[in-house]
């Protein structure tokens, strides 16, 4: 796929009208703060490393603009992904500014960018909304964590989960799922973990599957506009990120609009420079990563509450 | 990413070595990083250098099959190297203000030396820094004009320095609510120290970490 209004980007290789979702609500913003990184995970959908900037970091500057201009569309909450957040230096700056609004969800490897500013994150307590965090915690086998994450960091992460629950601070954690697992065992597996670090049995785990590394072309079905309806309810494509989302990117200096989390690694998924004009475009399903959505439901969003 | 040309590489012992770059116009605090890439790969690498300095310093460990490291152990002056843009999670001192206590092992020194050439009138309250042989201590005659500074050798027995593991000198640091604590280095100190430091009632937050290598990368 390469540009908007191209047949490649309308139509699917059989030449049939591709699947797409018009947008509905921006109901969740979410803010990549750029793919600089302290871990180096061999797996990692975003490319992220230590030093890398292919997403740059985003600015306080950059990032009020964009929350004020959500806040006029009605936005209910604000995520943040990275890379790790806490890396980039404007972060809890970021974050408070988008707390004085709405409840935010903060995706992190909970190690030492996150360990070291735990003295700045206390205080976010006292903001007006709530502050939640979704640990990496990769496999319930410390051991394959760390095999990518590097030594050690699956207790750091566990450690850290636990001590920001008990701080008063939502959590939740993010692990893989792998073809054919058993996954009520494979979360069961997370209990003994889960009461070593004192947060509930319960928890929310949010399970991704493979998603491939960044500009990665993998074979998968092609969606078109019949299998949205043939396939789907109207409640699972109301399901799809891109109807309720969006992604604020930072890319060569300039901010883009991005359809969803997951398809920052395609210049055609940057719907403009405002929130407005991306909410007007359809989202065509032409990504690798869209099959996930499609076959699998797979959502980096843990819901919005109506507030 | 900017290219940068090598400066010098002066080695220390037939693993340890510094790398010199031309600073050009870098900016960076103590603690800041950059990633420094060979042909294929990058790594980051605490740069050591004062803020004033015009030439970056990186103290660096071969790592055994570490492809980045031995590719710029073999640089020479006028080559060229990659870097990405600083940036960093660990601030040695950054704390407006407060008192600090910094702890090293191995090149995890270097973080603090940046501190120290950048800030030479507000030290820390003591600096403690463990390796495994005296050769193997970076900078230590500018090191011992730091107050309350002390030298671990844990593989080598010395008139002058004390004869063990960094953790056996934590005893000696002042211990209060206003101190930050800095720890940099083996990653095995760093889970020592930290869980020390707790139990003595130091608050989590007071405590600030950047691991360089990891306890079965000694060779």
């Amino acid at each position: 796929m390469k540009m908007n209004n191209t047949d490649q980007w309308l139509y699917t290789s059989q030449n049939e009208s591709r699947g797409y979702i018009q947008p509905q609500s921006l109901d969740e913003l979410w803010f990549h703060t750029g793919t600089n990184c302290n871990l180096r995970c061999p797996f990692c959908l975003e490319g992220s490393k230590p030093g890398d900037n292919r997403i740059e970091f985003l600015t306080l500057t950059e990032s009020q603009k964009f929350i004020d201009e959500a806040l006029l569309l009605g936005v209910k909450k604000f995520s943040f992904t990275g890379g790790e957040p806490f890396v980039n230096p404007e972060f809890i700056s970021i974050l408070t500014a988008a707390l004085a609004h709405r409840p935010c969800l903060v995706l992190t490897n909970a190690t030492e960018p996150l360990m070291n500013q735990m003295g700045a994150i206390l205080p976010l307590l006292k903001q007006p909304n709530p502050l939640s965090f979704r640990v990496s915690l990769d496999h319930p086998d410390p051991i394959k964590h760390d095999e990518s994450r590097g030594k050690g960091n699956f207790r750091k992460a566990l450690d850290t989960l636990g001590r920001l629950y008990q701080a008063g601070f939502g959590v939740s954690i993010a692990r893989h799922m792998l073809p054919g697992e058993d996954s009520a065992a494979v979360d069961q597996a997370y209990a003994p973990y889960f009461e070593t670090a004192g947060v509930p049995a319960d928890l929310t785990i949010i399970k991704f599957p493979e998603f491939h590394l960044p500009g990665s072309l993998p074979q998968v079905t092609e969606i078109t506009e019949g299998c949205m309806t043939r396939y789907l309810s109207a409640e699972r494509r109301a399901a799809f990120m891109c109807n309720f989302s969006k992604m604020i990117v930072k890319i060569n200096g300039q901010c883009g609009v991005y359809a969803c989390t997951l398809v920052d690694d395609v210049a055609a998924y940057d719907l403009g420079d405002t929130l407005h004009k991306a909410m007007q475009q359809r989202v065509m399903l032409g990504h690798h990563r869209c099959y996930s959505c499609f076959a699998g439901g797979a959502s980096c969003s843990e819901g919005v509450e109506k507030k | 990413m900017k290219t940068l040309t090598v400066h010098k590489v002066i080695f220390r012992t037939d693993e340890l070595f510094e790398l010199q770059l031309e600073r050009e116009t870098i900016q960076f605090e103590p603690g800041s990083c950059l990633a420094l890439f060979n042909d294929d790969e990058s790594r980051p690498y605490s740069i050591a250098s004062g803020t004033g300095e015009d030439k970056l310093r990186f103290l660096l460990r071969q790592v055994v099959d570490g492809t980045v490291s031995q590719w710029l152990a073999l640089r020479k002056p006028g080559d060229k190297v990659q870097v990405s843009a600083p940036f960093g999670w660990f601030r040695p001192g950054a704390a407006i203000g407060s008192r600090s206590v910094f702890i090293a092992t191995g090149t995890g020194i270097a973080p603090f030396l940046s501190y120290f050439r950048s800030h030479s009138l507000a030290p820390p309250e003591c600096c403690l820094y463990g390796v495994r042989r005296c050769v193997e201590a970076f900078n230590l005659e500018e090191l011992q004009r730091v107050k309350n500074f002390s030298l671990a050798l844990s593989q080598e027995q010395t008139d002058d320095h004390f004869y063990g593991r960094v953790t056996g000198l934590l005893e000696q640091i002042p211990l209060a609510d206003d101190i930050h604590y800095y720890l940099c280095g083996l990653d095995a100190m760093i889970a020592e120290t930290s869980v020390w430091l707790e139990n003595h009632g130091v608050a989590y937050t007071q405590i600030h970490r950047e691991i360089f290598f990891y306890e079965d990368e000694q060779h």
